[in-house]
């Protein structure tokens, strides 16, 4: 069984007409049913509006409406359709601060470019298959920004981990118990078989300790 | 909030995270809206042939990365311009910002559309911008040979990551910020107002 892409629609805001056409591309590829582009925040949220996709994604820097201004509408505007909606904002920024001030504006996820088509998927299965909570205060409305805290932010552990995941106690202490039990297994398999600690071995071998 | 509203007492919340228990200085709503997107594609992914196609036709793109790189040189190159007019270092900030802004750009799209190199050299241009605070004449020196080196790549139509020559250009560059970063550090100790502690 794999995804049902073809049911989903995905709305692509982004000035540069090549990556446009790339980013539309990838998403053909992948599967989307409905892909819809335009060319700057203002256009993308009238399109927005119109189409009501299942998710957006936008580069940032654009004008006259960059995507930071789009999401803040998106999140906020009365006229917006749905204030829920999964957000992947793409830049060229990588740096922390850039990466908080979309997070404050209420982006779901941050691409930085240049991607490949896994980092692209990545972020869509990540919107997919872990959701955040929402937050209203007086001054914030978007996802809670609070990675690995917070009351829904229970430990995860799963193959959609994100780094930030790492930011939670009780991960860390997971992997920890993990590290103590593979370092041990590790001792008995060298203890058994008197390899030293730069001799390779089959990693059968210590499935077969799993099963004792 | 006065200190005798917190609760310095150490507890333990139900996730299992210590917290001082302090009042909440505003209150905020949780709302957990319903995953219609899971709903409507299911489970299981993609297959992996759909990725590497996906990754196959991103590596083939054909679209010429040269009329973007000249766009946004050329913007680099006004900004370069504006700062060598803004003697007075009034609007540093939006000086710097003016070129930062291509810059990005160049650094996003280089790697997207075969330029890995000028994804590179633009990166570096990026994090000397983000840490200098005058674009003085040093500063200008500088982001004039980044300049001139994308441009070399650009017109050179030096795909890839250039090999040695790109190693070098890149070696050269990073020496060439360290050399200012030195300077300024060396005038910045000789300046009166200096404080080691700061």
């Amino acid at each position: 069984m794999s995804y049902k892409f073809y049911n989903i629609s995905v709305l692509v805001v982004e000035d540069n007409e090549p990556m446009l056409e790339i980013t539309k591309s990838l998403l053909a590829t992948f599967g989307i049913g409905h892909i819809y582009g335009e060319k700057n925040g203002k256009d993308g949220f009238e399109a927005f509006k119109m189409i009501n996709p299942d998710i957006v994604i936008a580069d940032w820097m654009m004008k006259p409406m960059d995507g930071i201004s789009l999401t803040r509408l998106i999140r906020n505007d009365p006229s917006s359709p749905n204030k829920f909606i999964p957000i992947i904002l793409m830049n060229g920024f990588s740096e922390k601060r850039r990466v908080i001030q979309a997070r404050d504006a209420g982006v779901t996820e941050f691409l930085v470019k240049p991607f490949n088509a896994r980092e692209l998927y990545k972020r869509i299965v990540q919107v997919i298959e872990r959701p955040r909570q929402f937050v209203r205060a007086p001054d914030f409305f978007g996802p809670d920004r609070r990675r690995g805290r917070g009351p829904t932010a229970a430990p995860y552990d799963g193959q959609f981990r994100r780094e930030s995941d790492l930011a939670n106690p009780q991960i860390i202490k997971l992997i920890k118990e993990r590290e103590k039990i593979a370092h041990e297994k590790l001792a008995k398999i060298r203890a058994e078989t008197g390899l030293g600690k730069g001799d390779k071995f089959d990693l059968a071998f210590q499935d077969t300790t799993d099963e004792e | 909030m006065t200190q005798d509203d917190i609760d310095f007492t150490d507890k333990e919340d139900d996730d299992g995270i210590t917290r001082y228990s302090q009042k909440r200085l505003r209150k905020a709503e949780f709302i957990t809206p319903p995953n219609k997107l899971k709903k409507k594609v299911g489970s299981g992914g993609i297959a992996d042939e759909i990725l590497n196609k996906a990754q196959v036709l991103l590596e083939n793109t054909e679209h010429d990365f040269l009329p973007l790189a000249e766009r946004y040189l050329n913007l680099i190159m006004q900004g370069i311009e504006t700062a060598r007019k803004n003697k007075d270092h009034k609007d540093n900030e939006a000086v710097i910002a003016g070129i930062i802004y291509p810059a990005m750009q160049l650094k996003a799209n280089g790697g997207m559309l075969h330029y890995p190199l000028v994804t590179q050299v633009a990166e570096r241009l990026i994090h000397f911008l983000e840490v200098i605070e005058t674009p003085d004449d040093d500063v200008i020196e500088i982001i004039t040979a980044f300049h001139t080196s994308i441009r070399a790549v650009v017109m050179g139509r030096v795909a890839g990551d250039g090999g040695k020559y790109g190693d070098e250009l890149k070696e050269a560059l990073n020496d060439a910020c360290l050399r200012y970063f030195n300077k300024d550090r060396k005038k910045r100790e000789e300046s009166p107002d200096y404080d080691e502690n700061f």
